[in-house]
């Protein structure tokens, strides 16, 4: 399978590599239909998974590998959706496997997948609030624990308190503190 | 099951060479507890900055020390105030061991330090200064390696012909 | 109350047969594997079958929050007295995990816990040592009413 009978088999799609994967972009309202054409006419018929990717400005792009077992080649799909209509086709009817790994993405995410059976959260505990896998989504220990490494050298506790020196902020708490 | 398998299972089964009557023969780098020299400490903080379990707690203050000549700049030090490592937290990761740039963290085999209370697991600097007894070894230079810096510097310093400070 | 020969009883019992059963979550459930196949007498001979029988319970891995109270529903059905041996750093204390948005930082923010065992993962001697710490405690309660 060459990048070249990809883009055939698909439509107008741009490819490229990465490591010994093909990699196509396709716009999002052909998501369904190339996805239907890579496991029929390129029998890529193994659905190895299905995720998400929070690209901030640029939306939320959906990626999905699939693999041929006769050819012993892989080729990830990728499509790209708007922040403030994060939503794309559902696979579940291309692919039954597609269907956990939507709700997966759904629910961290905040993906909708149109046509999906059931888009019921799956692995977060019930009553969970919010997206985590969202850049946005803070992480509330690195904000409430003080971070042992804000101190400088030679400077004790309540130094570091008291100190109106602009603070070292420790990975993944944002400015603000809170979103 | 043949006489080898047999013996296997009769000295397994025995209780002789268990824990606790026998200790386990543990690999050259094996990861139990942290020691900590504080002599070589001087409060750079990289390990508590690299920690990603956050689990490393310092604090320091400054002191002062004499300049060194005549023409010296008065100088200053930090001074441990305490250093405790959380091994609730600890993933034994080795970042605050290989970070260290002045070797003051080492790694000791030691692993029977269970505790009946969480905050037990959280190691003050005396007890990590204990770990130190029972860090092995270091591995044996190899002896077709070019001289460490730290000795030819030394050996120099002694003939006299180190470069002035 | 029960009269102190028959609380010697049992505290003497209980030391010597502790049953243990473990929560087997993540990857410390191996090292508790490889301690109970050991041969190790502590061990070998100990391990309960079916939870309902267990003095000791291990909680070897990491408990996220939908698993969470599971494990507590698991601890309340044993019968009195239980233990629990927290094992590895991510039933200590969250571990490597401890800023997760779906990690319970700590098992003993659901069950009570008598010995913690440090480690990522522990060895299985680390194990050993933390069955003979918690013996040893019961030894000391004992001592304490006798």
């Amino acid at each position: 399978m060459t990048p070249d009978e990809v883009v055939a088999a698909l439509g107008a799609v741009q490819a490229s590599m990465s490591y010994d994967d093909i990699v196509v972009d396709v716009p999002r309202e052909q998501w369904a239909t190339a996805v239907t054409a890579a496991r029929d006419d390129l029998h890529l018929t193994f659905f190895d998974f299905l995720t998400g990717v929070d690209l901030l400005d640029d939306g939320f792009e959906v990626v999905v590998r699939l693999w041929s077992l006769s050819g012993r080649a892989g080729l990830q799909l990728r499509t790209r959706c708007p922040r403030a209509d994060p939503t794309v086709s559902s696979l579940s009817g291309i692919f039954a496997g597609a269907d956990w790994h939507e709700r997966q993405a759904a629910e961290l995410f905040g993906l909708g997948f149109v046509g999906h059976p059931r888009l019921d959260p799956l692995l977060l505990p019930p009553g969970f609030e919010g997206h985590p896998l969202r850049k946005e989504f803070v992480l509330t220990a690195r904000v409430e624990k003080v971070w042992p490494g804000g101190k400088e050298p030679g400077e004790s506790a309540v130094e570091a308190a008291g100190s109106r020196r602009r603070k070292h902020l420790p990975l993944g708490v944002p400015p603000t503190g809170r979103p | 099951m043949n006489a080898d398998e047999q013996d296997l299972v009769l000295r397994t089964a025995s209780g002789e060479g268990h824990y606790p009557d026998a200790e386990p023969e543990l690999p050259p780098r094996a990861r139990g507890a942290i020691g900590l020299i504080e002599e070589n400490c001087t409060v750079c903080m990289l390990c508590a900055r690299e920690c990603p379990d956050w689990c490393l707690y310092i604090d320091s203050h400054k002191e002062p020390l004499p300049p060194l000549g005549p023409q010296g700049r008065p100088r200053v030090r930090n001074v441990l105030d305490r250093f405790a490592i959380d091994f609730s937290l600890c993933m034994y990761c080795g970042i605050c061991i290989e970070v260290c740039p002045f070797d003051a963290l080492f790694w000791t085999p030691e692993f029977a330090y269970a505790g009946l209370a969480a905050t037990d697991l959280v190691h003050e600097r005396d007890l990590l200064g204990e770990w130190m007894a029972s860090v092995p070894e270091p591995p044996a230079l190899d002896p077709a390696a070019a001289p460490a810096p730290e000795a030819t510097d030394a050996a120099a310093t002694e003939r006299g012909t180190a470069p002035p400070r | 109350m029960d009269p102190q020969p028959v609380r010697f009883v049992l505290q003497w019992g209980r030391r010597y047969t502790l049953t243990v059963a473990n929560v087997g979550l993540a990857c410390c459930a191996i090292e508790f594997v490889a301690a109970s196949m050991s041969g190790s007498p502590l061990l070998h001979r100990s391990l309960a079958a079916g939870t309902g029988t267990a003095d000791l319970l291990v909680i070897s891995g990491t408990v996220t929050d939908k698993m969470a109270p599971a494990v507590r529903r698991l601890y309340d059905s044993l019968p009195d007295p239980k233990f629990v041996l927290s094992f590895g750093a991510c039933s200590n204390s969250g571990g490597p995990y401890w800023d997760s948005y779906s990690v319970t930082k700590g098992v003993d923010q659901i069950v009570p816990v008598d010995v913690y065992v440090p480690g990522c993962p522990p060895r299985p001697e680390a194990l050993l040592h933390g069955v003979l710490t918690l013996a040893a405690r019961l030894d000391a309660v004992q001592d304490i009413d006798a």
